[in-house]
Order: C-alpha cells, then sequence, then structure tokens
C-alpha cells in the first residue's frame, strides 16, 4: 500500500513538474500573469508532491517495510535509528529522490519574486540596472520553465528508471543492512551536501539561459549571486566530507585518490569558483559576460556528467553506483545541455560583446581572466585524466590510464600558477600590477618557506610552493592592514572596530580573503601530505618496540569483542616521542559477518605538525604477534583547519551586509528575521562539518604516563608492604628488583604464582627484591591468595591503582625486571614463567 | 585592440603548457592498460613497463601472510571492451564465467601490502604495477568490485589501498 502510495505521489509530481513548464510556457505566449500564477502553483505542488514521497520513503525505513526492495536492499531491523534516516540516501534511487526533491524545492525558492528590491544593489550597480519589470518577470518565467524541466527530469529519471518504492517478489524476514562503510558521520552529510551543491547550480544555469533567452544579460549574477555561492559551498563541503571520510575509515592514509567520481566532484566545484570570480567581474566592470555564459552553462553540465559518472557505470571507478541504464539518458541531457546553450550564446553574441578595450595583463581584471583560464585547464586536465582510457584508445589504439601520480604531476603546476595569480590580486591595480605593493608578498612567501624549511621541509619544489601560499598570505594580509589602519586613523576608532566595520560593509570582499586564506592552508596540507609521505608495514610481538619516524610504537595487546553484528578486535599501542610516553592508539578491525566485510578503523593522533596514522591490518591466532600499516601524515591536519576557514569564508560572503540598507520597518523585520534563520542554517552547517570532520574520536586516548620502555628508569613510588613496612623502590638502588602487578580474582595471576615463587626463593638469597603489588584489591582475598600459593615474597596494595598508572598497566598480570638503577630490562605482558625469569636474572646477577 | 592580443597569447602559452604536461605525463606515469591476453601476447616486451591489469579473482588462489605483508592471488582473463561484457551478460556474469573456465589466461599477481577488504572470489581486480621476470606481476596498487548485491553502495575508494 505505501508503495503504491509512494509510486503514485512521484507520477503526480511528475505531472505537475510538467504542468508548471506548461503553464510558464502558456504565461510567455499569452502575457497572462493568470498562468504565471498558476505555474507558481505548480512548483509549490511538486515540491509538496515529492516532500510527500520521500517522507514515504523514510516513514518505510523507519518503520522496516522489507517488501520495498529500496529498503530491504539499505536497512536491516536493528540499525540505529539514524541511519536508518541516512539509509534513504545511502544508494542510487533514494539519492535520486532526493534530488528530485531539492531541485523543486530550489526552484520553488529561486522563483519566489522578492518582497522588495534587493538590498544587496548598491547605488552604482543600480544606476546600470535597468530592465525593468516586465524584463524581470520574462526571465523568471524562462527561468521556471527550465528549472522545472530539470525537475521534470530527474523525477521522471527516479519514477522509471530507479524507482526507489520497487517491491520484492517475497518480502525478507529483514533487510541487508546499510553497509558498514557508510556508517559515518562524514557519510551520513557528504551526500546531501554533495547534492545541495549539485542541485542549487542548476538555478544560475537556467536564470541565466533565461537572461540569453529574453536578451537582459546584465543582471543575472547579480539575481542568481547568492545561489551559485551556496551552491558551491555545500560543493566544497560535500567535497571536505568525502576526504575526512576517506581519510578516517578506508585506512589507506589518504584523501584524495584522483578517482573518476571524485573528480566528477571537483570538477563543477572548479568551474564553479570560476562562474563567482567572473560574475564578480561582470558586476564590477560590466565585463566577462560571454565567460560567465560559458561557465554556467560548462558548469551544469558538468554537474550532469557527475551523476553520469557515479551511475553510469561506464567510467572504470571502483565505486559508483554500479547499474548502466541510466547511463544513455544523462549523456543526451549532457549533450542539449551543451548544444543547446552554445547555440544560444552564439545566436545572442551581439548581446556579449565587449565594450571596452581590455585592460592589462596584470590588472586586477587581467588577473581574473588569468585565474578563470588556469580554473578552466586544471577543469580540463582532470576530465582528459578521468577519460583518459577513452581518448588515448581513440587516438593511439592503447588504452592508458591516469594514475594518481599523473593527476599530481599534471595539475600541481597549474594549481601553483593559480596560487601566484591568487597572491597578486589583491594588490593588482585597475590598470596595472603596483610593483611596490608586491614586497609584502615576497616578505611572506620568504617567512613561510623559511618556516617550512626550518621545520625539516626541504625538498625545493615543496619550499616554492610554501613561498607561493607565503605570498598569498602576506599580499592578502598587508592589504587588509592597510584598510584597517587607514579607516581606524581616518575615523579614529580602534582597529578591531574598524575592521569589523569594514569586515561588515565589504562582506564579498573579506569573505574572498577568508576563503583564500582557507585554500591557502588546505595547499600548505596538500604540499606536506603529498610530498613527505612516510609509511611503514610493521609486524610487532607484544611488548616489541619498533620505531617510526620520531615516534616508537610499543605493541602491547590484542583484545576482542563479538557485537551482534560483528566481530571487534583492537590492538592497544603504546606511542613514545623520543623517551617519553605520548599516547595510547587502538587501531579497531571489525568484521561484518553478514556482509563479508571489514571495516577498518584507524587510530588517528593529530598533530599541528603531523599525524600519526596506525592501522591494524592482521594478527597471529594467538594473538601475539600483529602487523600494522603505520602512516606519518605532515602537516594533514591543515587540510581540516584550512577546510573550515573556507568554509567560514564563503559564509561571511554569503552574509548580507547590513550597511546601507534603509528599508521600511516590515520589510527590515523581515530581513532580520531571515538573517537569523540563516545565521542558525550557518552555524548548524559549520558545527555539523566540525563534528563531521573531527567526531567520534579516533582511537587515541591519552594516559596519565605511560610504561617505561626497556633502558627507561622505572617511576619511583612507596608502598606499603602488608607487613606494614615501606617499600620505595628509590631505596633499591644497587639491588635487581623484580614488580609484579597481580590480582588475587585473575586466574594467570595464579598460574603465574607458583613459578615466581619458586624463582624467588632461588634468587631472594642472592640480593634479588621481589615486590608483589596486588592492583585495586581487597586485604582479606590478598591475603587468601598468598597463605593459599605459599607466596613469600613482599606484597602491597595498591588499592587507587595509583601505581599501575604510574607504570601504564594495561592489565593484570604484568611482571618489570629492573637492573641496579632501576632501569627496565625487560617487562611481562601476561604469566610470566620461572624459565624467563631465570634467562633474565642470571644475565643481571653475578 | 592590443590589449585583446596579449590575452590570446598568454592563454595560449597556457594551453600549450598544459597539453605538454598531459602529454609528458601520459609517456611517462600514465599505465598501459591491458587485458590478461594482451599481457601475454606481449611476451617479454612487457616486462618492467607500468602496466595496469584487470581480471577475475580466483577466491581459492588467495594466500595472505600478514606478518610481511603480502598477498598472492590469481586472475582471470575478463573482457576490457564494455560493450562485450553487456553481451556477455553484464559484468557479475563474465566474472563467473571467467572464474570457471579452466582455459582462460591467467596471471599470479604479488601485493606486497595488506589484504584489501574487497579481495575475494570473482571480484574484479584492475591492478597496477610490473610484470617481473619470472612471469608474476608485481602489483603497486589494487582496486576491486564487487559484483555482490551491495555493488552499489560500496562508495568512494572503498576498495583503495
Amino acid at each position: 500500500m505505501l508503495a503504491e502510495v509512494g509510486v503514485l505521489t512521484l507520477g503526480l509530481a511528475l505531472a505537475t513538474a510538467l504542468y508548471a513548464a506548461f503553464a510558464a510556457v502558456l504565461s510567455l505566449r499569452r502575457n497572462d500573469p493568470r498562468w504565471a500564477e498558476s505555474a507558481r502553483n505548480g512548483v509549490l505542488s511538486t515540491v509538496a508532491l515529492l516532500g510527500l514521497a520521500l517522507l514515504l520513503l523514510l516513514g518505510a525505513f523507519l518503520t522496516d517495510r522489507f517488501e520495498i526492495r529500496y529498503v530491504a536492499n539499505h536497512s536491516s531491523r536493528s540499525l540505529p535509528l539514524y541511519l536508518k534516516a541516512s539509509a534513504l540516501w545511502g544508494g542510487q534511487e533514494g539519492s535520486l529522490l532526493l534530488w528530485s526533491f531539492l531541485q523543486a524545492l530550489f526552484a520553488a525558492l529561486a522563483l519566489t519574486p522578492p518582497p522588495a528590491p534587493s538590498p544587496l544593489l548598491t547605488k552604482r550597480q543600480e544606476r546600470g540596472g535597468g530592465g525593468g519589470e516586465a524584463a524581470g518577470g520574462r526571465v523568471r518565467l524562462w527561468s521556471s520553465l527550465l528549472l522545472n524541466l530539470i525537475t521534470a527530469f530527474f523525477t521522471g529519471v527516479t519514477l522509471f528508471l530507479s524507482n526507489p518504492f520497487a517491491l520484492m517478489k517475497t518480502v525478507p524476514a529483514d533487510g541487508l543492512g546499510l553497509n558498514p562503510l557508510l556508517r559515518h558521520p562524514g557519510m551520513i552529510f557528504h551526500p546531501p551536501a554533495l547534492y545541495l551543491g549539485y542541485v542549487g547550480l542548476a538555478v544560475p544555469f537556467a536564470f541565466a539561459m533565461a537572461a540569453l533567452i529574453v536578451g537582459e544579460v546584465e543582471n543575472w549574477t547579480r539575481t542568481v549571486r547568492r545561489w551559485t555561492l551556496a551552491a558551491w559551498l555545500f560543493l566544497g563541503l560535500g567535497l571536505l566530507l568525502g576526504a575526512r571520510w576517506a581519510y578516517d575509515v578506508l585506512g589507506w592514509g589518504g584523501y584524495w585518490g584522483w578517482d573518476p567520481v571524485e573528480n566528477a566532484g571537483l570538477m563543477p566545484w572548479l568551474t564553479a569558483t570560476a562562474l563567482l570570480h567572473g560574475a564578480a567581474m561582470q558586476e564590477e566592470r560590466r565585463g566577462f559576460r560571454i565567460w560567465n555564459f560559458l561557465l554556467v552553462s560548462l558548469t551544469f553540465a558538468l554537474v550532469l556528467f557527475g551523476t553520469f559518472a557515479t551511475r553510469s557505470g561506464m567510467i572504470q571507478s571502483v565505486h559508483a553506483f554500479a547499474r548502466s541504464n541510466l547511463g544513455p539518458y544523462f549523456l543526451t541531457a549532457i549533450g542539449l545541455t551543451l548544444v543547446g546553450s552554445l547555440a544560444l550564446i552564439l545566436r545572442r553574441r551581439h548581446l556579449l560583446e565587449e565594450r571596452r578595450p581590455s585592460e592589462s595583463l596584470l590588472s586586477r581584471e587581467g588577473l581574473f581572466t588569468l585565474a578563470i583560464v588556469l580554473f578552466l585547464v586544471i577543469t580540463g586536465s582532470v576530465l582528459v585524466g578521468s577519460l583518459l582510457p577513452t581518448l588515448t584508445e581513440a587516438l593511439t589504439g592503447r588504452r592508458f590510464e591516469a594514475t594518481p601520480e599523473w593527476f599530481d604531476r599534471v595539475t600541481a603546476p597549474q594549481f601553483a600558477a593559480l596560487t601566484l595569480v591568487l597572491a597578486l590580486c589583491p594588490v593588482a591595480g585597475r590598470q596595472r600590477l603596483e610593483a611596490r605593493r608586491v614586497v609584502p608578498g615576497l616578505v611572506g612567501g620568504a617567512i613561510v618557506a623559511g618556516l617550512a624549511a626550518l621545520s625539516g621541509f626541504t625538498r625545493p619544489l615543496s619550499l616554492l610552493g610554501f613561498a607561493l601560499v607565503g605570498m598569498a598570505l602576506g599580499t592578502a594580509l598587508t592589504e587588509i592592514v592597510r584598510d584597517v589602519l587607514a579607516r581606524s586613523r581616518r575615523e579614529g576608532e580602534n582597529p578591531l572596530a574598524a575592521l569589523a566595520v569594514l569586515v561588515d560593509r565589504n562582506r564579498r570582499r573579506y569573505g574572498g580573503y577568508i576563503v583564500h586564506l582557507g585554500i591557502a592552508l588546505i595547499l600548505v596540507g596538500v604540499i606536506g601530505t603529498r610530498m613527505y609521505p612516510l609509511e611503514r608495514n610493521l609486524s610487532l610481538t607484544a611488548g616489541e618496540p619498533a620505531q617510526v619516524g620520531r615516534y616508537t610504537l610499543v605493541f602491547e595487546e590484542l583484545r576482542q569483542d563479538l557485537l551482534s553484528d560483528r566481530l571487534a578486535t583492537w590492538a592497544v599501542l603504546s606511542v613514545y616521542r623520543g623517551d617519553a610516553y605520548w599516547v595510547t592508539l587502538t587501531p579497531r578491525l571489525e568484521r561484518y559477518a553478514n556482509f563479508d566485510q571489514t571495516v577498518t578503523t584507524p587510530a588517528l593522533r593529530a598533530g599541528l605538525r603531523e599525524d600519526l596514522y596506525v592501522v591494524l591490518t592482521g594478527w597471529s591466532a594467538d594473538g601475539a604477534t600483529a602487523t600494522f600499516k603505520v602512516f606519518v601524515n605532515p602537516l594533514a591536519s591543515f587540510l581540516w583547519l584550512g577546510g573550515l576557514v573556507f568554509l567560514a569564508g564563503g559564509a561571511v560572503a554569503f552574509w548580507p551586509s547590513t550597511a546601507g540598507a534603509r528599508l521600511p520597518v516590515p520589510q527590515a523585520r523581515r530581513r532580520a528575521i531571515g538573517n537569523t534563520v540563516a545565521l542558525v542554517a550557518g552555524l548548524a552547517v559549520l558545527v555539523t562539518a566540525g563534528v563531521a570532520m573531527w567526531g567520534p574520536g579516533h582511537g587515541a586516548t591519552s594516559q596519565p604516563s605511560g610504561r617505561p620502555l626497556p633502558g627507561q628508569t622505572a617511576p619511583d613510588f612507596t608502598l606499603t608492604l602488608l607487613d606494614g613496612s615501606t617499600f620505595s623502590l628509590s631505596g633499591q638502588r644497587g639491588t635487581v628488583v623484580v614488580l609484579n602487578f597481580w590480582a588475587s580474582w585473575c586466574p594467570p595471576c595464579e598460574e603465574e604464582a607458583p613459578d615466581l615463587q619458586a624463582v624467588w626463593e632461588e634468587y631472594g638469597e642472592k640480593g634479588v627484591t621481589f615486590v608483589g603489588i596486588a592492583y585495586k584489591d581487597e586485604e582479606a582475598a590478598v591475603r587468601d591468595f598468598l597463605t593459599g600459593h605459599g607466596i613469600t615474597y613482599p606484597v602491597g596494595l595498591d588499592s587507587t591503582g595509583r601505581i599501575a598508572q604510574l607504570y601504564g598497566i594495561t592489565g593484570v598480570p604484568e611482571t618489570f625486571v629492573l637492573d641496579g638503577e632501576s632501569r627496565v630490562v625487560r617487562f611481562y605482558i601476561g604469566p610470566v614463567t620461572a624459565d624467563q625469569l631465570r634467562a633474565d636474572l642470571a644475565g643481571l646477577v653475578r | 585592440m592590443a590589449g585583446k592580443g596579449k590575452f590570446i597569447f598568454a592563454g595560449l602559452l597556457i594551453l600549450a603548457a598544459v597539453v605538454y604536461l598531459i602529454v609528458t605525463n601520459t609517456g611517462s606515469t600514465a599505465h598501459y592498460f591491458l587485458t590478461i591476453e594482451e599481457l601475454r601476447a606481449m611476451g617479454d616486451r612487457a616486462i618492467g613497463r607500468n602496466l595496469t591489469v584487470s581480471g577475475a579473482v580466483l577466491g581459492d588462489s588467495i594466500v595472505y601472510d600478514p606478518t610481511i605483508p603480502q598477498v598472492t592471488f590469481t586472475i582471470v582473463q575478463v573482457p576490457a571492451d564494455p560493450k562485450e561484457v553487456e553481451r556477455a551478460g553484464g559484468l557479475a556474469a563474465v566474472l563467473h564465467a571467467a572464474v570457471n573456465d579452466p582455459d582462460a589466461p591467467r596471471l599470479e599477481v604479488v601485493y606486497n601490502n595488506v589484504k584489501p577488504d574487497l579481495l575475494k572470489h570473482e571480484s574484479q581486480a584492475i591492478i597496477r604495477g610490473r610484470l617481473g621476470e619470472d612471469g608474476r606481476f608485481y602489483a603497486d596498487e589494487v582496486l576491486l568490485k564487487c559484483p555482490s548485491r551491495y555493488q552499489e553502495a560500496v562508495p568512494e575508494q572503498a576498495g583503495e589501498q
């Protein structure tokens, strides 16, 4: 029943979307505003119907309706509620439905006419505005037509080719569950963020094409600027979350593999970035029109290509949704988009021609052009790389495949050139570059490169990269400081207040600076991780130390826990930096029986300088030996830090400026409410991103102290023995000491007790001291144990576990053998045997 | 318009540089993509070159020594042409047929790394590496795809190590 209602809802949504498009055409033809009103109602009905379909599917997930194939394939009874909800977009059918809904929603929002003349208009922009109400209405109608057709396309694909409400032939008792790899906060938010980006980019496309058709080519960028910005931000957020998820979950130590599907997300983001710059220039200089129309069409075509690449199965990729019957439809849509928009641009080219001669190449305008060209060639390179097997086969008959190294080498020089442009942009004047103002950039470059070299990053190419990043930081910071000081002197404000006013008045400019700062930080991370990778495979037996970089890793023990759907195994590793204990890492492996799949959870200790990243990869049957993959990823934290700065900068640019708005009271109030809502939503997105990126701990815990390594001096302590006397380690200088941590309730301790006693009897008279330290135990139980096993060496109670903590004990029994200088000679995790102790003591006692 | 010429010249210069980057890197770092059959046909000329080979994994052949770590396994010839795969009934059918065909060309792969999660019977392996003198293929990277019912949900990079 639910499934039938779902299909019916989808069918109705398709009908209303098509009706809305039809009504828009009628309104255009007959010049009748009533049809326009009807088109708007059609859009709203589509939103409501698709929203209902989404709710129905959500209901199906929450109530375990496994007769629906999509639910059966992506959920199970035992799945936690929030994962059931996120499973909604865990597969192709659901994600397409979400896509259609968002598309309809955005169409509705974008087509709602603004209540007042846009408060974003400054005087300068208004002067050349023109166009008038009628043209604006026609642009809106044409946009409505296009957006509704796009909605109808996605709804149609969902309904006919990828129906989420399709039924199973037989109803299974339980669903298959969500793929364990997808149970990560990054994966819960990553797809919707990407979709919001993709879907949002359809809006500027529709408005641009409508503007071309109507012939009103100047103002569309302003109308959709915030749409472009928001979509671009969400796309960026989606890419960041995807990278973070790969870093956290996949356990290959990396975050970006130049996989065709990753590339498919990156390409529209790059062209959208170019579009943002072009649109800013169009508003500033009334130029760049051809660029912007090309960019907006290309971006939308790449969005379609992204969906095509993920879903067609035509591109060799490890992931992707697998079915291939969608391919031809998406290819057709891409072809229509490109051919249609290019034809339109050609037909309207007389409207688009530049009216003024171009400036110098090193003017602000020239550098923006260079930046756009670079964004385009980078996009082109990535596209060529993604299609390289097909391209080389067509050209040479042989198939070549682009490796990550190929992408790194091809794009790195281009990104470097782009960074140089970014560094010069803030200081470029309208006419030309002022050499004097480049100096701070050079200083910044020298400082950052110098710092990097001092920290040990000395490869020449990386230093060049760091210098470029430093240059970008230097010019931007100098410009900000200069503005702030000028205002502060002029207005007599303190510099902080001056900065606040400046940011508030020039949201886009300062937002841009912050975004560039974020990108610079990300670049630092990219250079560090890509050019200084350190990777080791280790095979360790318990207690054995191994050196990786400046860390010493000691494998302590393996632990296992059988959970309802999986077997979790984790290793406890103590990590030392130099001689000092630093952190305890617990990399995990979780084996999901009914998925036949293992999920690795790397243990990650992030630092500003580098991340230590450990993956548990296997172990011997007795658990005594385990293998690890250890990565040291220099400067990886800068990636995520830069990501957050980037998002914050985008939010600042997105924010409406409060300056210059003199609105009537009701509208001002409405705007205030809107701003508050936007503020809350923006904060929610940032917090979400933060949680998803630094979410639940990644297997790193710190103990107050760690186990002393062999060769290190054992920490001093005093202990009250059962006979009332006091034992202190510092009082034992010159004596060999055996410290045994144990407990009366522990079977392995019983096992080793006779051995300890036997060795004590042999070596006690040779001057060796034995001390038993009963870990968090009851005095009566301890006395019973000692009597029962005939133990005669001194024993004391460590009731609070203070000494155990001092020695980094992970369980009982553990035994330390110390030489006459109280240095650790050896330690044992688990029961020790008499032979082992004899061998150790024989070397120490003559 | 002298200004315009400058821009066009700069644009062409950038484009030429990028084309140069692409062409040289395709020669040096891109991998020649082959099926096992084509690899066999190349004979000794294939030894030591950067190659990418794809095939179906034979489950029984997987030997894993976690202490090195090293995994060795055998892959079986599957056609690379998507159209041919389509005609034969899709990827799952092709992989299934390949592992049950005793006459299909096979290739032993040595991968000095941790066993990937998705390495199992009838998964499709795309392997980057070089052919050794001993006729075994030494992998740098193993990408895997499973024809399981979960395929659609196996997301980005799942097989990459």
